[in-house]
């Protein structure tokens, strides 16, 4: 099933790719043909603005994903893990997201929004290692809505515990 | 006869003439009383005002940087919609979430906001209604009261957070009706002075799904409906935080606009004071030199 589905992904990725780009463009400024303008904002706080950068590396939950330029349009749900941004200069920032919706709209634009994200550096991995044990011992008793809580932090903080030095 | 008139007459004025000297220090005396009270209640008012207007202008600048970062944070999510070409179903169930606060104080924040989303009313009266805040929840339930579904309370206090848009949200779909479009009122900053109700459209899975433009998009099935909760949940934070910075931003104007007034009348009460006082007190030097000057 899931590799019909595939397949399709595929044949529909490749029709994308070969129509004519036929979009009403605003009057913003062109996006240099091998960068992507990238958007992640977050609810308090805005990492990248209209920021033209050359690759964008997301944790998708159908699996990790590189955008370059000229990507096909996409929609995608982020599972928590860790975007990668590699920039103009070269340099490659890190950010820790919990979730979130990741879109690249037609035009080589990537928008994200996500819940929370901070850089990988920002993390300690003994409070990391705290708190799963916590939630761990949350997870096994304690009311059912308190359990799923519980497994959700889970999964956000096994994905941490993985980058977290 | 006339004689009785005549030894009538001078008691008469006597008498009126002793009631009119008695009741007039009296008269002074307590509108002195009153001008004097009636300055100091005022300059309580002025001092509370001014307090509150000094509040509202140190929130201002934080409240407007998570403004502008929710607005960032709002377009981003609302860029696939513009795409996409999405329009809004103009049939079916439709839902009215309307952002408001708890406060006043704040101008006509509140009693735009209603009269924005009675004009809506006025058009689709079977809309049901969610009420963020309980100064529009009065306004509202005064004539479309049955059309509220779900209210909440304790917003406003602080800048909006994510979470409480997100249980909003989880709230709205925990009533189980499915709804065809949906419309958020808010009040729009435009500037520090000034605001405008505005609506913006959260859209539907279905909508998305017909629009235009959809199938440029690769998209799992199922995603669709995540992303228009999520959507949702944004689109909710995003009127929360604009409405929360123009109620500070009209509230430190209506404020400002009370000190000024109220400093006004502290001033017209003060020469009415002094003006009265001196008056009793010529009266008193009137009654004293009379009373000395009939002596001699």
């Amino acid at each position: 099933m899931s590799a019909l589905r595939l397949a399709t992904r595929s044949v529909l990725r490749s029709r994308q790719l070969a129509a004519p780009w036929r979009g009403s463009f605003r009057g913003y400024a062109e996006v240099p043909s091998d960068r992507i303008r990238l958007n992640l904002t977050l609810p308090h706080q805005t990492i990248y603005q209209d920021a033209d950068v050359v690759q964008v590396n997301l944790p998708a939950t159908t699996g990790d994903l590189g955008v370059l330029a000229n990507h096909v349009p996409t929609v995608e749900q982020l599972r928590p893990g860790v975007i990668d941004v590699v920039e103009e200069s070269g340099a490659t920032k890190q950010f820790f997201v919990s979730g979130g919706f990741a879109v690249v709209q037609p035009g080589s634009l990537l928008s994200i929004n996500a819940i929370e994200a901070y850089p990988v550096e920002d993390f300690s991995a003994e409070a990391v290692r705290a708190q799963l044990a916590e939630a761990q011992k949350n997870a096994t008793s304690g009311s059912e809505v308190d359990q799923v809580e519980a497994k959700i932090e889970l999964e956000v903080l096994e994905a941490l515990a993985a980058v977290a030095k | 006869m006339s004689s009785l008139r005549t030894c009538v007459r001078p008691v008469v004025q006597a008498a009126k003439a002793w009631s009119y000297r008695s009741r007039a220090p009296a008269n002074t005396y307590a509108t002195l009383r009153e001008i004097e009270s009636r300055l100091k209640s005022i300059k309580n008012i002025e001092k509370i005002t001014n307090t509150m207007k000094i509040v509202a202008s140190t929130k201002l600048s934080r409240v407007q940087r998570a403004m502008f970062d929710s607005r960032a944070y709002g377009e981003t999510s609302d860029e696939i919609f513009k795409k996409a070409e999405t329009v809004p179903a103009t049939e079916g169930n439709k839902l009215i979430i309307v952002s408001s606060s708890d406060k006043g104080l704040c101008g006509g924040i509140h009693s735009q906001i209603s009269k924005a989303v009675r004009a809506k009313l006025a058009l689709e009266p079977d809309a049901d209604l969610v009420i963020l805040g309980d100064k529009a929840k009065t306004q509202l339930a005064r004539t479309y009261a049955s059309n509220i579904v779900l209210s909440f309370n304790q917003i406003g206090k602080e800048i909006p957070t994510f979470a409480e848009a997100q249980s909003i949200a989880d709230q709205i779909f925990k009533l189980g009706k499915k709804y065809d479009s949906i419309e958020i009122f808010y009040n729009r900053f435009k500037s520090g002075i000034s605001f405008e109700p505005t609506s913006v459209p959260a859209f539907t899975e279905e909508s998305l799904k017909t629009s235009p433009n959809f199938t440029a998009y690769d998209i799992e099935e199922d995603l669709a409906q995540d992303l228009t909760e999520f959507a949702l949940a944004n689109a909710i934070f995003w009127a929360l935080a604009e409405g929360h910075a123009c109620e500070q931003s009209a509230r430190r104007s209506a404020m400002d606009n009370a000190s000024k007034n109220a400093g006004d009348m502290i001033g017209r009460y003060s020469i009415l004071y002094n003006r009265t006082r001196q008056a009793v007190i010529t009266n008193e030097l009137v009654d004293i030199i009379t009373g000395a000057s009939s002596l001699q």
